[in-house]
């Protein structure tokens, strides 16, 4: 989240799309309610009606995988009605700056694709430098080859009447949307957007997030109080867990992952710190070199100098391009490329895409960790249904986990917030934290390599590591320790005392930090700030319901990200009512604002808010992504639809697939298959439903898998409500029981009713009679940029059932 | 004595007599069904954080003895304010149900049953697979002759439900391993 | 001045928070339930579900989605029948608590006859006690009152994430029932609150209560 769940609160205008909040984030309804309070409009874009749609103003039915369209088109509302805010796109976006000849569009496809790779070069997407090497710009906006006026074309194709046919929302629908949300485009109001993985599990996931950005950026929405994009994060600790990169192309605290051509720390450094030639950029990231050495002065102690490059050397490096996630992964185990790994506290037979790959792709492991609470359809793949154990060779060793309440630590909630959590309980058993397993593991593994030798033992036995687990210890390394005496604004750390902020941590080696953006979370002088419980503010915050005094926020205990930019260019708020930071006798109050410079009417001191690019501004034109510069509609990798009217390009000419025999796609538009299918959870169950099934009390509120359809699909396949029903794509067939509602109605699409149905993944089969994995049925098809797999949708048929297997 | 309401209610649920009952003009029998006595009374209070969803909410929990009494919402916490949705409600019962797993099990290759272990011995024997397979497969060059120093064949998945702390600790030991094979549930 | 709950149903997302934070404090046992077509799980109240979520969907006069949800339990009714009826049969079965209000069951509910116990629960105008067969007693919400008496909120209170609960004062309870009546009807003009005069947990729907539940409100 760019801002926090108390922040939805100020919110003039709340659009939740690609999320079901009150289900899957029932708390923050308490908020979303307090905005209602205060006069807020509630709007949820979704395909189905849900809790979310029954709190909301209205509810606008969507057909899935086409959210590009719905928000292309209020680009280009926003555009013809001049509800975008001027001074905030000029002055704070790329809209001025001015395109090179190279790039281009053209039906569906940007300028610089290779059909043989399905990739880009991307290089083709670049702005013309002046002679300092800075981006031409163009304030005026005149300029036809401006960000601003690119945009405009490229969205003008987004007329209600296409956006309509393609996404199944009515006009007036889609108008209601638009007039309400871009009201937001004024200084004095706000709008958020709360979305989750209805968003990001797509082929064009990561361009839907994209077109979100677009929309808040021209309505000046982002860094102010009620605004913002908000990412409803699901799993605990999913913003910890990533800030510390459990990750294949990343290291702790948003590095890359180190590639074979760079063979040296310079090398490493060198292409991944950006150079600005901008005067009043920021350019955050030209600190990253800092943030790195202390990482491996971390990882690695004393054994790290400068002379041996800190242990770079020791560090795996990547191939450029190789896709090392999950998907590659199980991809690679189906083809008996893996000998064994673990899985701790995740259920990929059940939450991963196309399971009936995933669960044969398991079988060739020749061994297998699982760290988990409870008995899991992962942990026993090997007695799952129709197998026989007696040909299965994965030797499984199934380590029991402690849970929350029997452990200490700290977890990074959605708005990154640090929260320290003490141990209440012993473990269950003999259960342990997952460090407590590493920990002994690896002194362990160290041990074999001492006494017997072997490959490469260097990395481990160099690794600054421990003989026992500690929270505190552990919570202390990752903050970051001088590993000299160092003198600070005049006062003497000692070696071995904590770095106060980030801004302390240094290149040369006498710094160590596990993750610089935590650097501060705990200090000498106030100790550990993640168990703070103080509620005090002053008047300023506690408008806007800012605590900066409780627990601690990542970065710099900063609670709104990008906050420069909710104020003008002297450092008033946009909207003083609801005032984020403001400039004060030569201060900023309030939030702790994105860097301590003055505002930008400084022409000297003053730095442009958006700190964390190169050139300072945020991204309308975004050339990083792989899969182009501004968010295109494409259909998902399984359409009822055989065209679209944006484009002849059906689906994204860069989505990856895989192609093992289990990896089967429907046609577009194939009769077998006519049905979209989406995928979601429930408040009740969680996930894949591992935890939740084992929780009698959760498992009584929702017992087994069902299917939502509509009454007008449930008359046409003569299924009446509670039928027992089997569910099939081209990968795999799945039962169900019949829920038909009337929250479920056919689309319109291109002409053709499209009948979309719903289902839960929360149900497995070590939970008997509840049914198992709905995944079986989704597909193995992922974004590009994330190969996050496009589980929102797929194509299915149904069919009355009368006798069940699965489910009694 | 300062005989509260809560107090002689407390009395009765724990069958301790109150003197002079009858001055309460109560009947003692009726009372008693229904005085229950508060089942968090002089249990500690322990602050944690329920283990869902990343709004994250914090929670007490009620301990006595070392036991789990109850749980509820932390009502000080400014974003949850003590309320809870149904997951986060049912934490209590999810740590004192019979499903979870409480030993090290094991499954040989080709067995149809787990088989408990100790720790010790469970930690071994990962460790011997972890060796022989970094051994047999850590590439120290590409193609290209550039050192890569990594291991392919060795793959973590998760974990979203560590701590920061634990995230740490296992990034640290992975990269260590040479494992370029590292995801977790940010991509499902 | 007895205690009174406000339940406003415009407030409410069904997460059924209190539905199982009730069961987690009475340490109620799960029931084997099945997936029937429905959300509403169990699908009625019984001998382990003191309280439970209930949904209704239909279509409003515009072919509007309309999804109700009423969190159903015990209304503590001022003058409450089913004590009246199961005193006759056996006193002391049934009482009201003159402090809080709460309509309690004692443990001499277990000597009235099924038949007896039967006539007590159909004489509840909201059908709200259960019958146990194992332990013969009737079940129904106890308003807490372990929590109540030692000053803290009842459980499913203490729950609800969006403020569709409150409970207090019967005085203060009734004034924020009629604020919230008054802001729901701008946009619900059919809003209303279920026999307010009569019970000491106040409904506030949003529409009639045919659209919620058959029982939602009396006659």
């Amino acid at each position: 989240m760019t801002n926090h769940w108390i922040d939805i609160k100020n919110s003039d205008a709340i659009l939740i799309m690609g999320s079901n909040a009150a289900e899957h984030h029932p708390v923050s309804f308490k908020w979303i309610m307090r905005a209602k309070d205060a006069g807020a409009a509630l709007m949820h874009v979704d395909p189905k009606f849900s809790r979310t749609s029954a709190r909301c103003d209205f509810h606008v039915p969507i057909r899935s995988g086409t959210d590009i369209a719905f928000l292309g088109g209020m680009i280009n509302y926003i555009i013809n009605s001049e509800s975008w805010f001027k001074d905030y796109v000029i002055n704070y976006t790329n809209a001025s700056f001015v395109l090179a000849e190279s790039y281009g569009f053209e039906d569906g496809l940007f300028s610089g694709y290779d059909a043989a790779t399905r990739t880009y070069d991307r290089s083709k997407w670049a702005f013309e430098w002046d002679s300092q090497g800075a981006p031409v710009r163009d304030f005026s906006l005149q300029n036809p080859r401006c960000v601003f006026n690119v945009m405009a074309k490229h969205y003008s194709r987004y007329t209600l009447e296409n956006v309509s046919a393609i996404t199944g929302v009515s006009p007036e629908n889609l108008m209601k949307v638009y007039e309400i949300f871009c009201a937001t485009g004024k200084p004095n109001k706000a709008g958020t957007i709360l979305y989750a993985i209805g968003w990001t599990q797509h082929t064009v996931g990561v361009q839907n997030i994209r077109a979100s950005a677009l929309i808040q950026l021209l309505l000046g929405n982002i860094g102010v109080a009620g605004g913002g994009i908000n990412a409803l994060r699901g799993e605990p600790n999913v913003q910890g867990s990533t800030d510390h990169a459990l990750l294949y192309h990343a290291l702790p605290g948003y590095h890359n992952l180190p590639l074979a051509q760079w063979q040296t720390l310079g090398d490493y450094q060198k292409a991944n710190t950006p150079v600005t030639h901008i005067a009043n950029s920021a350019n955050w990231w030209s600190n990253r070199p800092k943030y790195v050495t202390s990482l491996l002065k971390g990882w690695f102690g004393d054994a790290a100098t400068p002379e041996n490059d800190f242990c770079y050397g020791l560090l795996p490096k990547g191939e450029k391009g190789a896709d090392y996630s999950y998907m590659y992964a199980m991809d690679r185990m189906l083809e008996g490329k893996m000998r064994g790994g673990f899985i701790f506290g995740v259920n990929p037979m059940n939450s991963f895409p196309n399971t009936n790959k995933m669960r044969a792709a398991l079988d060739h492991l020749d061994w297998l960790v699982v760290g988990e609470l409870h008995n899991s359809e992962t942990s026993d793949n090997w007695r799952r249904p129709q197998s026989d154990p007696a040909k299965q060779k994965t030797e499984v060793f199934l380590l029991p986990s402690a849970h929350r309440v029997e452990k200490e630590g700290t977890i990074s909630n959605s708005g990154r917030w640090l929260q320290w959590f003490d141990k209440a309980i012993e473990p269950a058993g003999q259960a342990r934290n997952f460090a407590d397993m590493y920990v002994p593991l690896i002194n362990k593994i160290r041990e074999l390599y001492r006494t017997e030798g072997g490959t490469f033992p260097e990395p481990l036995l160099k690794l600054n590591w421990t003989e026992k687990y500690d929270a505190g210890e552990w919570a202390r390394r990752i903050n970051g320790f001088f590993c000299k005496d160092t003198e600070v604004n005049g006062k003497v750390y000692k070696r071995g005392q904590l770095v106060p902020s980030f801004v302390n941590l240094k290149e040369d080696g006498s710094t160590s930090s596990l993750n610089w953006l935590y650097t501060g979370s705990w200090t000498e002088e106030e100790g550990n700030k993640a168990k703070r419980r103080d509620t005090t503010q002053t008047p300023m915050q506690a408008k806007i319901g800012l605590y900066p005094n409780w627990s601690w926020c990542w970065p710099v205990n900063r609670r709104i990200l990008y906050n420069r930019a909710s104020v003008d260019m002297n450092g008033k708020p946009w909207n003083p009512e609801k005032a984020v930071i403001e400039w004060k006798e030569g201060k900023w109050v309030g939030d702790v604002p994105d860097g301590p410079w003055p505002p930008m009417a400084d022409k000297e001191k003053g730095r442009l808010p958006f700190i964390m690019h190169t050139d300072g501004s945020a991204q309308l034109f975004g050339p990083g992504r792989l899969d182009g510069p501004f968010p295109e509609h494409y259909e998902p990798a399984e359409t009822p639809v055989a065209k679209h009217p944006f484009s002849k390009q059906l689906t994204s000419p860069c989505y990856k697939f895989h192609t093992s025999k289990f990896d089967a796609f429907a046609q577009p538009a194939d009769p077998k298959f006519p049905i979209v299918l989406t995928t979601y959870s429930m408040t009740e169950h969680w996930c894949g439903g591992g935890e939740t099934r084992n929780v009698p009390n959760l498992l009584e509120a929702e017992p087994q898998l069902y299917v939502e359809m509509s009454h007008e699909l449930a008359k046409e396949k003569g299924i009446s409500n509670g039928d027992g029903v089997l569910i099939e794509s081209a990968r795999g067939a799945v039962e169900a029981i019949a829920m038909v509602t009337i929250r479920l109605r056919p689309f319109t699409v291109m002409g053709k009713t499209v009948h979309l149905i719903g289902m839960p993944f929360a149900y497995g089969w070590t939970t008997p009679n509840c049914g198992d994995s709905t995944n079986r049925l989704t597909v193995t098809a992922y974004d590009p940029n994330t190969t996050i797999p496009e589980t929102k949708a797929c194509c299915v048929n149904i069919r009355k059932i009368d006798t069940l297997t699965e489910i009694a | 004595m300062a005989c509260t309401r809560r107090g002689f209610l407390k009395m009765l649920g724990a069958g301790a007599l109150c003197l002079s009952l009858s001055q309460f003009g109560f009947d003692l029998k009726e009372a008693k069904a229904y005085a229950r006595s508060l089942k968090i009374e002089g249990a500690k209070e322990v602050s944690t954080i329920c283990p869902f969803c990343a709004v994250c909410c914090q929670v007490i929990a009620h301990v006595r003895d070392g036991k789990l009494v109850s749980t509820e919402g932390d009502p000080d916490f400014p974003v949850n304010e003590g309320s809870l949705c149904a997951k986060g409600a049912a934490l209590f019962t999810m740590y004192t149900n019979e499903h979870r797993l409480t030993r090290p099990l094991y499954r040989a290759p080709y067995s149809d049953t787990w088989v408990e272990k100790d720790w010790e011995w469970t930690l071994n024997q990962i460790a011997r697979r972890v060796k022989e397979a970094r051994d047999k497969d850590f590439i120290l060059q590409n193609e290209q002759g550039q050192t890569v120093n990594r291991l392919e064949s060795i793959f973590s998945m998760g974990t979203s439900h560590a701590s920061n702390e634990e995230c740490a600790v296992m990034h640290q030991a992975l990269r260590g391993l040479g494992v370029v094979h590292l995801d977790h549930q940010a991509r499902v | 001045m007895p205690k009174t709950f406000l339940i406003d149903t415009t407030r409410c997302t069904a997460c059924r928070g209190c539905q199982v934070a009730c069961k987690e404090w009475h340490d109620l046992p799960a029931n084997q339930t099945k997936q029937r077509g429905s959300h509403q799980n169990p699908p009625d109240l019984n001998p382990y579900n003191y309280k439970i979520v209930r949904f209704h969907e239909h279509l409003d006069e515009n072919n509007n989605v309309v999804w109700n949800f009423f969190p159903d339990q015990c209304r503590h009714c001022l003058t409450p029948i089913c004590v009246d009826i199961a005193t006759m049969a056996v006193p002391g079965a049934l009482v009201q608590d003159e402090q809080s209000g709460a309509v309690l069951v004692t443990e001499k509910c277990a000597t009235l006859s099924p038949a007896d116990a039967k006539a007590v629960a159909d004489a509840c105008p909201y059908n709200i006690p259960r019958y146990d067969e194992k332990t013969h007693m009737l079940t129904k919400c106890d308003m807490c009152i372990d929590r109540v008496s030692a000053g803290m909120q009842p459980m499913c209170v203490k729950t609800c994430p969006t403020g569709a609960m409150a409970f207090g004062e019967r005085k203060e309870m009734l004034a924020l029932a009629q604020q919230r009546l008054e802001q729901a009807k701008k946009r619900y003009p059919k809003a209303h609150l279920v026999d307010p005069e009569d019970v000491s947990v106040l409904y506030l729907l949003a529409e009639e209560a045919e659209h919620y539940y058959k029982h939602a409100a009396f006659g």
